[in-house]
């Protein structure tokens, strides 16, 4: 009881202090938007010289298969009745030539759908949609990758899983069946608790209105998320130099004197530190919908909970560089050089789904590429809170296993 | 026979081989003013650390309100208080907000906290600069919030560590009637201090010490007396004859 009041008003000192201190406030509120508004403007320019988003759709499946029926519910068929922003979906007869066109770059990606399709889907062992599209071309991958998943939630199936391939790879890709396999387990995997077969009909009524959403209008959809997760590390690394502080300010000895826990003072500053990181976000999120048109997708509740996740998961980090520094300038340094590192590799800088494979793969080291990759997920592919448990699972194991360092840490250098 | 408020046994220190304190042992009555002197390096912060519950003896054992440091920590914070020798405060804040924070830390609740962060601003002539940040503060002011502090609470027993030091007469006198009031009021106090008129006003007892040992302790006019006319001599007198003059780092 007196341990959790005394971290309570130690975290209150230290958001007083923030709030007292005019660089720090600049730093972590003013300076993010700064970067932000820079990128977004950049970006709609390019997006506003874009005309008309189009779609291509192709199937490998005989006449008479399902995915014809939902190809031909799609396929935009009077184009003048489509409202701006709306994407043209286009339905190319063969596979094979649509591989060929995106290779040559004559086509940015399609969507296709497999020749087993309607036997996966009505015996209930799974099938797989496929994306296949030139790296650069960002927003119809967005826009392809979202379709798959919208298809796959709406065919009754979680049983239908999408799998993606960047156009350049695509020789290899197709004729290595085997990482295909692998990829579709795990997504198979990440699918299968919500199982079953509930094959409904509602394939039928599938509308392409999402899709339309889709169409990555909003660059800030995925550059909104990227430097908040940036920049909420980012403070929270630097927290590390307040510990240090207090060593250095010799506020720790008079504080341990007076009966306040070394672990009362570690929890003090991880809780002001979280705190800050909450009125980061949500001045983030808040300008973010407000002025820059940004859109939370289907699940605007995940969006905030992978929110609050990276917030603690980066006030631990701070906690934990703070138990292996000793002084405020290695604080400092070591929070500045971690998360410049880690940002980029992490997709905060450019959308981690236009990056090559190997890079979407390093980026799963760091919290900050789950942390984007689900921000991703629900805000710019359109998927549902279910979609992105893993990527909140995997932030709350990164939070964990900082916080397990920094307590070991802590006991170990406590006696000295 | 008055009360022993603290009593030290043996205490050993050293820091990289170094002995910081080298086998001290005194103890020190309630309502007292204990000085303790002696030269730079001497090992006087370092006692008074292991004092506080800051830092742990290598050897020795100490009681403070019948309380073991190394048994009952939590016993002995509760009954002191203490001003570190170096400013020990947050200078973003106002001096207010320092010391109701460290109020709050003590156990006070917020009304508590505030009335005793007055109360002790008032005292050390504060008072019309309680709401002003600690960073816009000279040097002597910083010095007497920093002695604000570790008043509150009503500390039992309160630890000074060169309280005085880089402050103007003025300041240190103000700290002087201060420390005066709280041992009217029967507060015990470990003093230390480089200025020996001070140590002789104030203290009741005096202990010198060097390179970690205690080599002299009574009444400064005890002390004064082995040298000669107590009247005639000063305690800087004693010091010196005791310690030497050479200088130490
Ligand atoms: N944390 C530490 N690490 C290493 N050495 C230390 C440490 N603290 C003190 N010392 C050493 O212990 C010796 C005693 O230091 P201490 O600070 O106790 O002296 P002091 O009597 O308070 O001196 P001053 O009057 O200058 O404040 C010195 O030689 C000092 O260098
Ligand atoms: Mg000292």
């Amino acid at each position: 009881m007196e341990q959790l009041s005394h971290i309570w008003f130690f975290a209150l000192k230290d958001l007083k202090i923030f709030f007292k201190d005019r660089i720090a406030l600049l730093f972590s509120l003013l300076f993010p938007f700064m970067f932000i508004m820079l990128f977004f403007f950049l970006n709609i320019d390019g997006a506003a010289a874009d005309p008309r988003l189009e779609l291509h759709l192709v199937t490998q499946e005989a006449v008479g298969g399902i995915s014809h029926q939902i190809i031909g519910a799609m396929e935009t068929k009077d184009e003048s009745l489509l409202q701006p922003g709306e994407a043209v979906v286009v339905w190319d007869k063969d596979y094979n030539e649509a591989v060929r066109a995106v290779e040559e770059g004559e086509l940015k990606g399609f969507l296709a759908f497999p020749e087993d399709f309607t036997e996966g889907v009505l015996m209930g062992f799974g099938t797989r949609l496929e994306v296949v599209t030139d790296p650069e071309a960002t927003y119809t991958r967005a826009a392809l990758s979202g379709m798959a998943q919208s298809i796959a939630s709406q065919v009754g199936a979680y049983q239908v899983v999408n799998s993606t391939i960047v156009g350049l790879l695509v020789g290899q890709e197709v004729n290595s069946p085997g990482d295909m396999v692998d990829i579709g387990q795990i997504m198979q995997q990440l699918y299968s608790r919500q199982g079953g077969d509930e094959t409904g009909e509602t394939f039928i009524e599938f509308e392409t209105d999402k899709v339309g959403d889709i169409e990555a209008e909003s660059p800030s959809n995925y550059v909104v998320p990227g430097y908040l997760v940036m920049f909420v590390f980012f403070a929270a690394a630097l927290s590390a130099e307040m510990i240090v502080r207090e060593r250095e300010n010799h506020t720790l000895e008079r504080l341990l004197a007076s009966s306040v826990k070394r672990s009362s003072i570690i929890g003090g500053i991880y809780l002001g530190t979280a705190i800050r990181g909450l009125i980061q976000i949500a001045l983030f999120l808040g300008v973010g919908m407000l002025a820059l048109d940004m859109d939370f997708g289907r699940s605007p509740g995940a969006v905030i909970l992978l929110s609050v996740l990276m917030v603690l998961m980066s006030s631990a980090f701070g906690i934990m560089l703070a138990t292996l520094v000793k002084t405020q300038r290695s604080a400092s340094a070591l929070g500045v050089l971690v998360s410049l590192a880690i940002a980029p590799l992490g997709g905060c800088w450019w959308p981690l789904f236009i990056t090559p494979r190997w890079m979407q793969f390093m980026a799963k080291v760091t919290p900050h590429g789950w942390a984007t990759t689900g921000f991703n997920k629900l805000m710019v592919f359109g998927g549902d809170f279910s979609s992105a448990v893993p990527e909140m699972v995997a932030l709350a194991c990164f939070g964990l296993a900082f916080a397990v360092v920094a307590v070991l840490r802590f006991r170990s250098s406590a006696s000295s | 026979m008055p009360e022993e408020f603290l009593v030290a046994r043996n205490l050993h220190k050293s820091f990289n081989g170094n002995n910081a304190v080298n086998g001290v042992s005194f103890s020190i009555h309630k309502g007292e003013v204990f000085g303790l002197l002696g030269p730079n390096g001497a090992g006087k912060t370092t006692t008074i650390r292991m004092l506080t519950t800051v830092l742990e003896p290598d050897r020795g054992d100490i009681e403070i309100g019948g309380h073991s440091v190394r048994q009952d920590a939590e016993g002995v914070r509760a009954l002191i208080g203490v001003c570190p020798q170096e400013l020990a405060l947050y200078v973003e804040l106002s001096a207010m907000d320092n010391l109701v924070f460290f109020g709050r830390m003590v156990g006070l609740n917020g009304k508590e906290a505030k009335a005793q962060a007055m109360s002790h601003l008032d005292l050390m002539g504060l008072a019309d600069r309680a709401k002003g940040k600690v960073d816009k503060f000279s040097g002597g002011m910083k010095r007497r919030v920093n002695l604000a502090i570790a008043l509150m609470g009503h500390p039992q027993f309160l630890f000074l560590d060169e309280s005085t030091v880089g402050v103007d007469p003025q300041s240190r006198n103000n700290i002087y009637e201060t420390i005066e009031g709280l041992r009217d009021e029967g507060m015990t106090i470990l003093y230390t201090t480089h200025y020996m008129d001070e140590a002789d006003r104030l203290c009741d007892r005096v202990a010198i010490m060097d390179e970690g040992v205690i080599i002299a302790m009574d009444t400064p006019h005890a002390l004064k007396s082995q040298i000669g006319n107590p009247n005639q001599v000063t305690l800087e007198d004693v010091f010196l004859k005791l310690t030497g003059r050479t200088l130490r780092d």
